[in-house]
């Protein structure tokens, strides 16, 4: 058995060794139920848009205690295209708290990607096993445009419900977008394509053993892709399908630390990178977007947040002005008394909040863990301004105001840049 | 008689004259103690206060709780407390050590005794100290916390588990001095118990149904999740 030369241990039948155009990689944890869905749709996939190309199909589990990877097997079984590969758990891990996303899904990845460079992989692509369904044309929508437009690294967009993934349309994207300069509307999807010329990049990253990777690695991963002159590209979806696994479960105070905390930790890190970007470029999309619907998603009550917004704003302005200067927090309070006809927080005002708190994150001027939950009333409020706006639009304009907001975000970048390098000026 | 007024003279002013150069040179070496440890602790002030303020202690302590201490002060300034303690520590450590030149048996047993008490009196700090930064961090996770689950008296939590701390630091500080031992674990003793049976006897009595209804619905059915929104 060839060995695939990195530190994961692999099964690769030395006659299938030799060249390999396409891998998928799957990332599993205890996935039983959705396995042979996936597995089969991939397979499916493979045998019909890329008859004529060379493909394997790598699972890389994290350390299952179900029978997933036998189920992943028997799919497969008879078609002798499946690579197991040993993402072996550190002991440092069995203390590990849950965390937002899929359990050793950092380790599953780097297996995946050293795995498709060590066959030579022209494409490789990392799907989520945990998907209920998955979109019929998902892997030729990543694939085609690496492998005959000369891309490099392709996200997967898909239609959500205007309240879905919130915390992505207000930060994420946003600080994304200012930062690097390329409007990806979903910089963290679970799903993405990466050419050959880009995976011994990702590999050499040195964030594969940083403490966060657990949760931070896919916003990393298109990070690294976008640090670079890469060519970057987004596929249009159906709707996104989402299992709730049981690290989903975490509350909102978690989830915020979590992945907010490793949008500002790339942020620290690569501060030489993104203080040289100005203005920002959109991504060539390939596909249809799936036609909006009056799509069924979670009623949310705007006063159930504003009420969350004022108890933070009485209870942690204390805290808030370790990080926001005064002029922030009085604006912030004349929304406390405000009916909700008027409550608004302004996009100017919302990335000036975020990216004092970036910067208070990078001073430590507080435990950060305690700093990034403080942000979630604050978080509330701007969801609760939001849905005032959004609710009677239709989705094409939702997502032009979300645009608007990316613009905000990067017409107030220089007040980053000019406290990230004077950062005496702090709460001034 | 005035052979004998003269000889008594002589041998009172041969005492006395005996009894100060027996004195003198121990008092000499207090005073050099003194005067020498005086200007150490003058030079380690100094220097102390350079060093945490080129540090930029004072900010460092602020965020980490421990400047309340420093309240008690009137420069308010963490780094000017620390920096005097150092002063009067070698202050007094150079006044027991000229104690015990004088040969003098009860400052002498008195220097020792102080010598030996000051380990538990830096336990007591160093236990103060922690405890306050605890404290600190304890009740402001408490307050953020609870503000996050919507609990209206996040404040008023978040002030117990401070208290709650800063008592315990206190008492264990105490008690490692040696200060009132016993009505200290008898205090703490009537308070917990107290507290723990009064709460007892509220649910007990007073919310019975209400608990055992809850009881009945989770082990009846999982409790819905409340939000099934995906924010990510």
């Amino acid at each position: 058995m060839a060995s695939t030369g990195s530190s994961f241990s692999a099964a690769i039948p030395d006659a299938d060794s030799a060249r390999t155009d396409i891998v998928v990689g799957l990332t599993s944890h205890n996935d039983a139920e959705t396995i042979v869905a996936v597995t089969t749709a991939v397979r499916a996939s493979l045998a019909g848009r890329f008859a004529g190309v060379a493909s394997r199909i790598v699972l890389a589990d994290a350390g299952s205690t179900d029978d997933t990877a036998a189920r992943a097997r028997a799919a497969l079984e008879g078609t002798g295209g499946l690579i197991e590969v040993a993402t072996p758990r550190a002991a440092a891990e069995l203390l590990d708290m849950p965390y937002h996303g899929v359990q050793g899904r950092a380790r599953a990845l780097r297996a995946i990607l050293t795995t498709a460079r060590d066959l030579g992989a022209r494409a490789c692509v990392a799907i989520d096993a945990g998907a209920p369904t998955m979109a019929p044309q998902l892997v030729e929508s990543l694939t085609g445009s690496i492998l005959h437009d000369d891309f490099d690294f392709v996200l997967p967009f898909y239609r959500r419900h205007p309240y879905e993934g919130a915390l992505t349309k207000g930060v994420v994207y946003p600080v994304f977008r200012s930062l690097y300069g390329v409007r990806i509307r979903q910089p963290a999807g679970g799903e993405f394509a990466c050419s050959s010329r880009l995976l011994p990049r990702l590999l050499d990253e040195d964030f594969w053993d940083q403490e966060g990777v657990r949760v931070g690695i896919d916003l990393w991963l298109t990070a690294a892709a976008v640090s670079d002159d890469f060519k970057i590209a987004e596929a249009a979806l159906g709707v996104r399908a989402h299992r709730v696994r049981e690290g989903d479960a975490l509350d909102l105070g978690t989830t915020m630390s979590q992945v907010v905390g490793a949008l500002f930790a790339d942020l620290e890190s690569r501060a030489d990178t993104w203080q040289r970007v100005r203005g920002s470029k959109p991504v060539q999309r390939f596909g249809e977007l799936a036609p909006a619907s009056a799509a069924q998603g979670s009623v949310v009550d705007p006063e159930r947040l504003m009420e969350s917004y004022r108890l933070g704003y009485r209870e942690l302005r204390d805290i808030w002005t370790w990080v926001l200067p005064p002029k922030t927090i009085v604006e912030l309070g004349r929304l406390i008394n405000a009916p909700a006809a008027r409550f608004q927080i302004d996009d100017e005002l919302w990335a000036r909040i975020i990216y004092d708190f970036a910067l208070g994150f990078r001073m430590r001027v507080l435990a950060r863990d305690h700093l990034l939950r403080s942000l979630v009333p604050l978080y509330l409020g701007w969801f609760a301004s939001y849905i005032l706006q959004v609710r009677d639009l239709p989705p094409d304009a939702v997502d032009e105001r979300v645009g608007r907001l990316g613009a905000a975000f990067e017409a107030e970048k220089p007040y980053l840049i000019a406290r990230w390098r004077w950062p005496e000026r702090l709460r001034t | 008689m005035l052979e004998e007024f003269r000889r008594a003279l002589e041998m009172a002013t041969m005492r006395i004259i005996d009894g100060i150069a027996n004195f003198l040179p121990g008092a000499l070496v207090l005073l050099v103690l003194v005067v020498g440890s005086l200007v150490v602790a003058l030079a380690t002030r100094y220097v102390v206060l350079r060093m945490l303020r080129s540090l930029d202690v004072d900010r460092h302590a602020e965020l980490l709780g421990v400047s309340a201490l420093a309240d008690w002060s009137p420069s308010r300034s963490p780094s000017r407390v620390i920096a005097t303690a150092a002063y009067w520590s070698i202050l007094l450590l150079g006044l027991l050590i000229g104690l015990t030149a004088l040969d003098a048996a009860v400052p002498s047993r008195f220097a020792m005794s102080v010598f030996q008490y000051l380990p538990h009196l830096m336990a007591a700090v160093l236990t103060l100290l922690v405890g306050g930064m605890l404290a600190r961090f304890l009740g402001r996770a408490a307050l953020i916390g609870a503000v996050n689950m919507g609990i209206q008296s996040a404040r008023l939590m978040s002030l117990a588990v401070k208290w709650l701390v800063l008592i315990l630091a206190a008492a264990m500080a105490l008690e490692q001095v040696g200060i009132g031992q016993t009505i200290l674990r008898l205090a703490f003793g009537i308070a917990f118990g107290g507290l723990v049976l009064a709460v007892a006897l509220a649910v007990g009595l007073g919310a019975k149904d209400v608990v055992g209804r809850a009881l009945e619905r989770q082990l009846r059915e999982p409790a819905p999740r409340e939000d099934k929104l995906d924010h990510i």
